[in-house]
């Protein structure tokens, strides 16, 4: 029922494609281009999948659509500093300097843990926004290596190390947020 | 001989996010899992990188996460959307 709509799923929808864009006045007027559109097809939604994921599907697409537009110019000024930022923690021979921390005696646990959870989600605030996009992407139900270069207008080969700097900066922002916790 | 055998750490880092994504070759994946039986501190980075996968896999799917990873829309936007609705 559209009138209950922004009530019943506005929040679900908003932090579905926050979490993905990493911007909140963009995030609120996809959720609005959503519900709208889903407005004038509602006669098209045959039943058979829930409201929730029939406009989760809707916001899919418009999300990709944006990102699609955002990052239409392949280079980015940014690049330069997470390339030289990740390459300082390893020395000459390329072996790490310092290395991964410990982070728990336990890891598995951390993922029951509110706390960790937190300082995941802002870290993948603080990261770059590409990198982001492209990680939070992968998450993205049924959605292909391929289909977020595409999006992200990046090559297959770009794409792989783009990952890779997404992995590797949340990895150093999570341990110097998490550890600086626990001190 | 076995320089080809041996990939550096640096390597391994971007070999393991690599592998994420697709599937290396062969000579790659025996690569990797030889340096991880020999250098602890690439094992604990294969380590954390799975448990951020599942971290945001978490986050990003608010079904399966639990409410206070919601981020509620503000009052305000909920209302402009409402009214916007209305006028359709």
């Amino acid at each position: 029922m559209p009138a209950t709509w922004v009530d019943k799923y506005g929040d679900y929808l908003y932090s579905f494609a926050l979490y993905r864009i990493q911007d909140e006045s963009a995030a609120q007027d996809l959720v609005q281009d959503t519900l709208a559109a889903a407005l004038t097809a509602r006669d098209r939604f045959k039943g058979n999948a829930s409201e929730k994921t029939w406009l989760t599907s809707i916001l899919k697409h418009k999300i990709l659509d944006f990102i699609r537009k955002k990052y239409r110019e392949p280079i980015f000024e940014d690049d330069h500093l997470e390339s030289q930022s990740l390459n300082d923690q390893f020395d000459d021979s390329g072996k790490w300097k310092t290395g991964p921390a410990s982070w728990a005696d336990n890891p598995e646990k951390l993922l029951e843990q509110k706390s960790f959870l937190a300082v995941v989600k802002k870290c993948l605030k603080q990261i770059p926004k590409r990198p982001a996009t492209a990680l939070a992407l992968k998450e993205l139900q049924g959605e292909t290596t391929q289909t977020i270069c595409k999006v992200l207008n990046i090559s297959a080969t770009n794409c792989w190390v783009i990952l890779h700097r997404a992995r590797a900066l949340m990895r150093t922002c999570i341990e110097k947020k998490w550890t600086d916790k626990r001190v | 001989m076995i320089n080809h055998w041996v990939f550096k750490c640096k390597d391994i880092s971007y070999l393991i996010s690599k592998s994420m994504d697709k599937k290396l070759s062969l000579k790659q994946r025996l690569g990797i899992k030889f340096h991880l039986m020999m250098c602890d501190l690439c094992r604990r980075y294969k380590k954390q990188l799975d448990l951020i996968q599942k971290a945001v896999s978490l986050i990003t799917s608010s079904e399966k996460s639990s409410d206070d990873l919601i981020t509620p829309l503000p009052d305000k936007t909920k209302e402009k959307i409402k009214k916007h609705l209305d006028s359709l």
